[in-house]
Order: structure tokens, then C-alpha cells, then sequence
């Protein structure tokens, strides 16, 4: 399998974690990585909100160059599948498309819509398959209570992106479930992190993410694990904010999916940049990498 | 199952804070048919079996939004969700009064602050009374002015949506995505004189805090989609406005900020937004992630094909004053 390896800006700055694990798990799984170096930026919801059919054109342009490749595009990213999966959508919208065509065509960029969008949870859970994940697992996870943390991109709107239930989804708890962790179901696992007033309101964005935490601790959670690296800045890098909102310790160690999938496949936690998490991840660690005999 | 019906086992949220310490769940059993609206359940327990049960209802049609409540943790109108499918998927149904209001008795909420907070909005055509109506003419629309409302006018003022959205349950000040939603059917409103005043108000009443998580758009059982109109009233606001708060600064330094190089410049955009002070005010978080995330410093190396960006940008964005 090959696919267009659309890593997002978080992935290749401050959460290059993410693209470490990530592409430490495609090589066991045998997924090839084309590289684009020149994708830019889905806008992340922010462009979006500044000028809808400028956020369009931008995110057709990334889908034109995988089309012109032949493949499909792997996100690692709620966010930037939302975004790529939607411009696809309104690009549809004859509207919107004379428009982004009349920007697109002077550039000799032309887009016919058949690139799928796929987030690599939806990769790994469809096209590589929960069973032939779990006969790769050369390390399972130790039953650790992980709360899965979706982020509300991948999710919703679901009429639009033609994929999970918005309310029930199951996949990512598939996934846990096969790499020999014991998913944990709450609220909070489809709600959503904060992040997005993060700069514009910190103390309501924080104490958002609190309740999502706590809420996963309430229902036995030792770690959560989200596909999303916004949300991990949420939900990890700004814990201690999020202490402060909620008048309470929280320690709880969050991890991106593909480091979650990156350990049972074997990986050391220095391929996965564990260290590079702001809240330490060491007890839960030492529990889904205890040898099988000691448990 | 018997002939017909399922056996269905209701656990009813029970609380009358004039009396009760502490809310409890009440168990009811009883033989349905399978296409029973919990509504229809609800009205039958309270007839046979516990006549103080207290739930809101009127139309018994998907037409009033009296009946919102939560299903299995899920908001819903009591009147079009039939018990099984419930119960088939989850072996009982749950019922809970809707989220982000104060109880007034069992099923019962206390709608005061969603309905203040439409009133706000001033959800009424301003007119300018300097330019009074013609004598005996009304004031037409054309049907392509009709399609600019959207699904704005199916809203049956539930309150689905106002239970479902993390910015009304974590901060008083967001307005909800119901009144954000009728706020956009009048600002788009071709009758309606006070669209700048309209959307220069909305910029400081807490527009910006709503997170674009879409939960309101997947409660809405009209599928009136709240959260794009607030985002069409976000652009529309910026295009009167530009960046005057901290929201508007945000989504327009983030559009400038990947212009520049096609990625974003993490530590410049914080700048952007949040100004020389907000740097110093974020400087002891940033310090914390600087020693674990060194990268958040460096600016990234400028994507291949910039240029293409660049041209996009000169095609289709408004020309801005940087914030």
C-alpha cells in the first residue's frame, strides 16, 4: 500500500513525535510514504473561519498533487482530515468550484475529486484490518485502560464525512482492543479538547480539556490516546493549565495513536519520542511494556 | 418479546430540588410495541404508574422542541425516537434531563438563560425609520434572497443544541448555537437594516468562543447546522470588522501566517494574536514546552511551489490590514 503522506504542520514542529511513530508503524505494517514537500497548511479551521472558499482552493491544491500522483492521502491529524475531507465536499459546490477553479487554473493546478482522504485510524483499522494488526503485535499492551480521544474533526459533521457514528464510534476502541489495551468508553471521548480558543479564551479552552481528562479518569482511565495533535496539545502540553481550571492534579499521560499502535509493534520509546511529552508517560509505560511473564 | 411488544426497561432521572438531597434514577418496566416514541412511554408511565413525573411536552410532532431531552445520553426529541432501536443497541433507555440548565423537577429544565440569550440577539426585523414601507406594500424577498437564510428557519428552538455544546456548559458568556444561528437568519435578512451593528456586537458577545466542534449541528434533530452559520457570521464579521478581538486576530493571522511560508509558524502566530504581552503572558508555558519541544522555536522551512500559495491568496483573499 501506498499512500500520499500528508503529515500536517504539529507533525513536523513541535509534535514531530507523531511523525516519528507514525512512520515507525507504516515501515512494520509495510505502507509506503510518498513525500510531498509542497503540501501546505489545511488552514486548520482557522482559515476557514477568515475565508471559506480561500481554504478551499488551498486544501484542493494539497488533493491535485496527490491525484497527479495516483494515490490516496494519509492524514495523521483530526483536524487537517476534517479540512481536507470537507474541501473535497464544497468543492462540489458549483459555486465554490468556479471560483477556486478561476484561482487554480492560471497555475496549470486541475483537480477531477478522486482523492480519498483517509486518517491513518481509518487505514489501519480498514484497509490493513483489525486481525492482521493484531497478528503484528509482537508486544501486547498489558490490558492498560486507555480512554481513546477522537477530536471532533475525524468525527463531525458525520452527513459529510461518510464515516463513523459521530455519537458511537467504535474504531479507534478496535484498535486498542487489538493491540491488547482495554478501551475505556466516557462522554468525553467524542467532545471536544478546547484547543480551538486556546489563544482566545486559555481559561475556558483549559478548563474544557479538564473535564474531558476527567471524565476519562472517572471511568478507570490510566492514559488516553488521541489521534489528533491538536488535541494532544490540549490535552498534554497544557495539562498544567488545565490543573488550574479544574482546582485539581490531573497527571495524566497522553499519548498520540501511533505510538499506542508504535509500542505493541515493538517499538523503543525513544523511536517514538515519548520523552518529548510534556506530562511523563513512565508509569503507563512500564505497564504496557512489562514482560508478558510478570503480569 | 411478546407477539408484538418488546419489554422495556426505563431508568427516569428523578429530582425535585424542593424536596430531594440528591437526583435518583427510577426504574419503570413495561411491554411496548417496538415503534413506541419515548414520549408515548413517558405519557403512559405517568397515567398508570407514577403520576409526579414530570417531563415537558406539547405538539407530540417534532414540531414544538418541547420534549428535548437526553436518550441514552443523547440529546433527542422524546416524541420521534422510538424505544426500539434504543433498546436494541444499549438493553434499556436511560432518560435524563438536557445539559448546561438548572433541573426545575425530573425531566423539567429551567430555559430562562437559552431564552434570554435569544432575546439578546434582538431576533427581529430593525427597520430604518427613516425609510418607512410604501402604504399597502409589503416588503418582498426573491427566492434567491430566501435561499441565503439556509436551514436557519427549520429551528424549532429545542434547545438540543444548547445541551450539547462544551462553550455554553464551560462559559457563561458564549450565547449558544441556537441564538447564533437566528442572530445569522437576520443578519442575512435583505430587510434588515442593522447587519453591520448586528455582526459588530456578536464580535464582543462571544462569537469567538465557539469551538467548531459541530456537536450542536450532529444534536439538531432539524438539522439547521449552527455551527456553519456561526462560522459564516465569523467571515462576515471579519469582512466588516477585520481583526478587532482575539478570535478575528486569531483566524487572520493564521491566514497570513501560512501565506509566508505554506505551514505555520507556531511561535509567531501566538505573537500575532495575542501581541507583544499576550508572548510574555504565554512565556512561562512556552519555556515549558521549549525544553521538551525545542522545534516550536524555529521557523519552518518554506514549502515547495510557495508561489502557488501566494497566487491563491492574490486570487481569492481580501486584501487586510496585518492585525
Amino acid at each position: 500500500m501506498k499512500l500520499a503522506y500528508y503529515p500536517g504542520c504539529v507533525a513536523q514542529e513541535s509534535g514531530k513525535e507523531l511523525d516519528m511513530a507514525t512512520r515507525f508503524v507504516c515501515r512494520a505494517l509495510g505502507i509506503e510514504l510518498a513525500e510531498f514537500p509542497s503540501f501546505s497548511c489545511c488552514g486548520s479551521g482557522f482559515v476557514d473561519e477568515a475565508n471559506e472558499v480561500l481554504n478551499v482552493a488551498i486544501n484542493v491544491r494539497n488533493l491535485a498533487l496527490a491525484e497527479k500522483a495516483g494515490l490516496d492521502l494519509l492524514t495523521i491529524c483530526s483536524t487537517c482530515q476534517g479540512m481536507l475531507s470537507l474541501a473535497n465536499l464544497r468543492y462540489q459546490d458549483p459555486k465554490v468550484k468556479e471560483r477556486v477553479d478561476a484561482a487554480l487554473r492560471p497555475l496549470g493546478i486541475e483537480y477531477r475529486g478522486t482523492v480519498k482522504v483517509k486518517h491513518l485510524l481509518r487505514v489501519l483499522t480498514e484497509d490493513v484490518g483489525v486481525a492482521r494488526l493484531q497478528e503484528k503485535v509482537v508486544r501486547p499492551l498489558g490490558s492498560i485502560k486507555i480512554g481513546a480521544f477522537y477530536g471532533c474533526h475525524l468525527l463531525r459533521p458525520a452527513d459529510e464525512l461518510h464515516w463513523e457514528s459521530a455519537e458511537e464510534p467504535h474504531a479507534f476502541e478496535d484498535l486498542l482492543k487489538a493491540v491488547g489495551a482495554t478501551p475505556v468508553y466516557y462522554r468525553g471521548r467524542v467532545m471536544c479538547c478546547g484547543f480551538p480558543i486556546q489563544f482566545v479564551k486559555p481559561s475556558t479552552a483549559s478548563q474544557i480539556a479538564g473535564r474531558q481528562i476527567d471524565d476519562a479518569k472517572a471511568h478507570g482511565a490510566e492514559a488516553m490516546a488521541t489521534p489528533c495533535p491538536l488535541c494532544h496539545i490540549s490535552l498534554d502540553a497544557y495539562q498544567n493549565q488545565a490543573e488550574k481550571a479544574v482546582g485539581h492534579a490531573l497527571d495524566m499521560p497522553v499519548f498520540h495513536l501511533p505510538q499506542v499502535v508504535g509500542l505493541a509493534l515493538g517499538a523503543t520509546p525513544e523511536q517514538l519520542g515519548l520523552a518529548r511529552h510534556l506530562v511523563p508517560v513512565d508509569a503507563a509505560l512500564a505497564k504496557m511494556t512489562a514482560p508478558v511473564a510478570s503480569r | 418479546m411478546t407477539g408484538n411488544t418488546v419489554h422495556a426497561t426505563f431508568d427516569i432521572y428523578r429530582f425535585d430540588p424542593t424536596h430531594d438531597a440528591q437526583p435518583r434514577y427510577q426504574r419503570y418496566e413495561l411491554d411496548l410495541p417496538p415503534h413506541t416514541p419515548i414520549l408515548t412511554a413517558i405519557l403512559k408511565i405517568r397515567a398508570e404508574a407514577d403520576p409526579t413525573l414530570t417531563a415537558r411536552y406539547s405538539c407530540r410532532s417534532a414540531i414544538c422542541g418541547s420534549c428535548a431531552m437526553q436518550v441514552n445520553g443523547k440529546s433527542r426529541l422524546a416524541c420521534e425516537t422510538q424505544i426500539g432501536p434504543e433498546l436494541a443497541r444499549d438493553g434499556r433507555i436511560v432518560l435524563e434531563p438536557m445539559r448546561n440548565q438548572k433541573v426545575l423537577r425530573d425531566l423539567v429544565v429551567d430555559q430562562e438563560p437559552f431564552w434570554r440569550r435569544y432575546d439578546e440577539i434582538r431576533p427581529h426585523l430593525i427597520l430604518d425609520p427613516t425609510k418607512p414601507m410604501p402604504e399597502g406594500k409589503e416588503n418582498p424577498m426573491t427566492p434567491t434572497e430566501v435561499e441565503r437564510f439556509r436551514e436557519t428557519p427549520r429551528c424549532i428552538a429545542c434547545a438540543a443544541c444548547y445541551s450539547a455544546c462544551p462553550a455554553v456548559e464551560a462559559d457563561p458568556e458564549f450565547p449558544g448555537p441556537m441564538a447564533l444561528a437566528k442572530l445569522y437568519r437576520f443578519v442575512v435578512d435583505p430587510r434588515d437594516q442593522a447587519h453591520q451593528d448586528r455582526l459588530v456586537r456578536i464580535q464582543t458577545g462571544g462569537l469567538w468562543l465557539c469551538l467548531r466542534c459541530h456537536l450542536c449541528t450532529e444534536a439538531c434533530p432539524k438539522d439547521v447546522r449552527p455551527s456553519e452559520r456561526i462560522r459564516d457570521l465569523k467571515e462576515m464579521a471579519i469582512a466588516v470588522q477585520g481583526g478587532t478581538e482575539a478570535g478575528s486576530r486569531h483566524a487572520i493571522g493564521f491566514k497570513e501566517n501560512i501565506r509566508e511560508r505554506g505551514l505555520l509558524n507556531e511561535m509567531k502566530l501566538v505573537r500575532q494574536t495575542s501581541g507583544l504581552g499576550g508572548l510574555v503572558g504565554q512565556a512561562g508555558q512556552g519555556m515549558r514546552m521549549m525544553r521538551k519541544k525545542p522545534e516550536i522555536l524555529k521557523r519552518p522551512h518554506p514549502i515547495e511551489q510557495l508561489d502557488e500559495v501566494e497566487k491563491i491568496y492574490e486570487a481569492l483573499d481580501r486584501k487586510e490590514a496585518p492585525p
